[in-house]
């Protein structure tokens, strides 16, 4: 299944396509085929909004430069959320010229957005031309590329504990945030019947994060009930194994996952009525291989600049804002870069296709748990730093005590209002735990500076002589 | 639905006939539709169940009251007998006033609470069957919000009164136990004596309904859980004001949902009103609904019932707080026992014959409506009504309901949500249910509560 022709006829086919207007079925078309694959995210219909039907390319190099131009204007011209992408440059202006570093945060968390939609979209398009199953595996490796950039960042820098917390976070805002917005709006609008989605999808990705959660689960019992037989070597080396372990669940997953789309292809929606066909005229790529090979090469490295001025920043922002890292890492992090997720996740619950916002969700959610979390502890392993599953006892019983309500809300395969609104009002509950927790890892870890190891050290002291 | 006392005494004679020839089934009829909208809970059979024993001791021969004080008279007396005099369950209701005397005479601070329960079982009762009368008047909607806020109208009254004597520990393991005893006991109960009854199939039950209800009771263990965690983690940003705040906005957060969960309910009842059970020949028409469920009691009589009962109720509640301490050291058994187990299954009596009888009679939504309905409303309504009030009289209630009972009560919900989730009950799912319990209870007896040791009554 071989995709592969030159950006030319692809932006022709668009434009018999006809009016943008009266082809959102086309467009749904479009969305469909390519999140076939539940290991994906998708984000392309914000990219088909605007189509800037420019010059038709003649030859040489007039045509290299209208290629490039065409292709700047797709990619980055053709999306609303890219009106964000001027904050990225802001962010290090700003951090060039004050030390304000709340603003610098803020600023970077607007800038990465877009990048990170930006990234998903030129993904997407990369996977048009890579087959099926290859494409498959670049979605669920690089949906979530921008958390995991981030977190490789923090892990540089030593601060593990905003790494576990950021991913935390993210599951958390997908599993519940996110579902829960797309089941209220979803509901809110086909208000007469209830919502249904493939419920067998769901039960498995509810399996997969239950397996996550007992990973994560043991390292921390077996730390809080100090019966490691060498203390704080075998956590370590116990999430260690365990990650590679599931890693090699993921893995397998995906390998299920695919092999079942390829014996029996079921298309998503009925609707549908071109199912084994490849249809070149109704989801054409809009970028060729090439360009989409060195945006995503450009979207990572505008990405990795900002998540490193983010991680710098964060203690700041914390101290600046007077909310704890813990709040910021769980809850803000993740609302803010995954605000793209969340807006096609919403459109499409609307439209009433259920099992794409599912896909979106709680394929996010495995995704991280499952591929995410263990990739960063390998990293770790790799670049030397500490990083193991022991997540702490609060934040593990949250992540449990979050994917059993989830699984058991999944597990009916219906959807209304009401389930969106509970959803929605744990999350609700859930940040506020968040916002009065103290977090007492976090504290006294910064870059590994002993400075503030000691400072602290004082500060407990001098609390205690109060005493 | 809006007609005067006589004639609805005259419809009553005229349609039931004589007690004998009374088939079982007419009295089913009226329980069906009073329990039209699944936030209920029902006391219908107990109400139904007692108009026979109504009619033969109503007297005809003063019947047709002729005007002025005679009719007033006449009245209030057949009044007092539709609602004290005709229930088997009144007999208990002596030992109220009984109780005062005792208290009054002697120090017994152990036969007092033991009276005051005993005295207190009744009124329950009375007050549900108030209750419901008064929704005959109001419509289905305002009659499921009373249902659902006066369901458990005696705990949150027992629950107002320790609150104001401080005793914030026995609020949160009397509700507690109410809970569980709701989810395991009462359920239990129900599976296992419709169970044996229905030897040979299998009963079903609404699947939506219990799932709906599994997933509040899920998220009311969210709302119990993070306290309780965050103190036990050590890792609240300020040790003693962090799990206060957070339990307050919970428990708003909570409130809300039960107010979605309320909205949800009735509009979906509107839309498209199905009868719980198949038999229901008469729903949707609401000329005959006044014929078969007629409220024997008038409107003004409801709400001057439900009034008295009340009173009557703070009064017991009054003194069964006031000397829970004192029988606990005279039965030697712990406050915490006493809170979780017993306050609960005697203050829940009657529900519980209900919810039995229920299933007998293979009507196992509405057992379930009783059980885990009130569950229901205990977690997401009482719990987080009584921490508000508890914010507005200054006492500092919060949702860390200690480690023990907030596991306790995480495992039993998931066991039962696990055990709802197939639609279907026998006899087996019945008796696992009911020895949970008792397993619950044992450990209860063995659990020594660190913080309610050290809390007295705050004058």
């Amino acid at each position: 299944m071989k995709m592969d022709y030159k950006g030319q006829i692809g932006v022709q086919s668009h434009v018999e396509m006809g009016p943008l207007d009266g082809a959102m079925h086309d467009l749904d078309d479009d969305c469909l085929f390519s999140t076939e694959m539940d290991a994906q995210k998708t984000q392309p219909i914000l990219s088909n909004q605007r189509f800037p039907f420019s010059v038709l390319p003649v030859g040489g190099y007039k045509m290299t430069r209208n290629g490039v131009y065409k292709s700047i204007k797709t990619v980055v011209f053709s999306n609303k959320l890219n009106l964000l992408m001027p904050f990225g440059p802001l962010a290090i202006m700003v951090h060039k010229m004050s030390s304000s570093n709340g603003w610098v945060f803020f600023l970077s968390l607007l800038g990465i957005t877009p990048l990170a939609e930006r990234l998903g979209y030129a993904t997407e398009q990369l996977a048009f031309y890579t087959g099926p199953t290859v494409g498959g595996l670049l979605n669920a490796t690089f949906g979530n590329a921008t958390e995991l950039i981030i977190s490789i960042y923090a892990l540089k820098s030593g601060m593990t504990r905003v790494v576990q917390l950021s991913l935390l976070g993210s599951i958390l805002s997908n599993m519940l945030l996110v579902l829960g917005c797309a089941f209220f709006c979803g509901g809110l609008v086909h208000y007469g019947k209830e919502q249904v989605f493939s419920k067998a999808t769901a039960v498995v990705n509810s399996g997969l994060l239950l397996m996550a959660v007992m990973g994560l689960l043991f390292p921390a019992v077996l730390h809080y009930t100090h019966t490691e037989r060498q203390v704080g070597k075998s956590e370590l080396a116990l999430s260690r194994f365990s990650s590679c372990v599931m890693l090699l669940a993921y893995a397998a997953y995906l390998v299920f996952q695919l092999k079942s789309q390829d014996d029996n292809y079921v298309p998503v929606v009925e609707e549908e009525s071109h199912n084994g066909e490849v249809e070149d005229g109704d989801e054409a790529p809009e970028i060729s291989k090439w360009e989409s090979i060195i945006w995503l090469a450009i979207m990572t490295a505008w990405i990795s600049i900002l998540s490193d001025y983010l991680v710098d920043t964060i203690e700041g922002a914390s101290d600046a804002w007077n909310v704890p890292i813990a709040f910021i890492s769980v809850i803000l992090l993740p609302i803010i870069g995954n605000a793209a997720e969340h807006a096609s996740s919403i459109m499409f619950a609307m439209k009433d296709k259920l099992d794409i916002s599912l896909g979106v969700a709680i394929g996010s959610s495995t995704q991280i748990s499952m591929f995410g979390i263990p990739f960063c502890v390998v990293i770790g392993w790799m670049m030397g730093r500490e990083m193991d599953l022991n997540f702490q006892l609060f934040e593990t019983a949250t992540l449990f005590i979050t994917v059993i309500v989830v699984a058991f809300f999944l597990q009916e395969g219906t959807s209304n209002y009401f389930k969106g609104l509970m959803l929605i009002l744990c999350y609700l509950i859930v940040s506020a735990s968040f916002f009065v927790h103290e977090d007492p890892s976090a504290t006294g870890q910064s870059k590994q500076d002993t400075e503030n190891m000691t400072s602290e050290g004082d500060e407990l002291r001098g609390s205690y002589l109060e005493t």
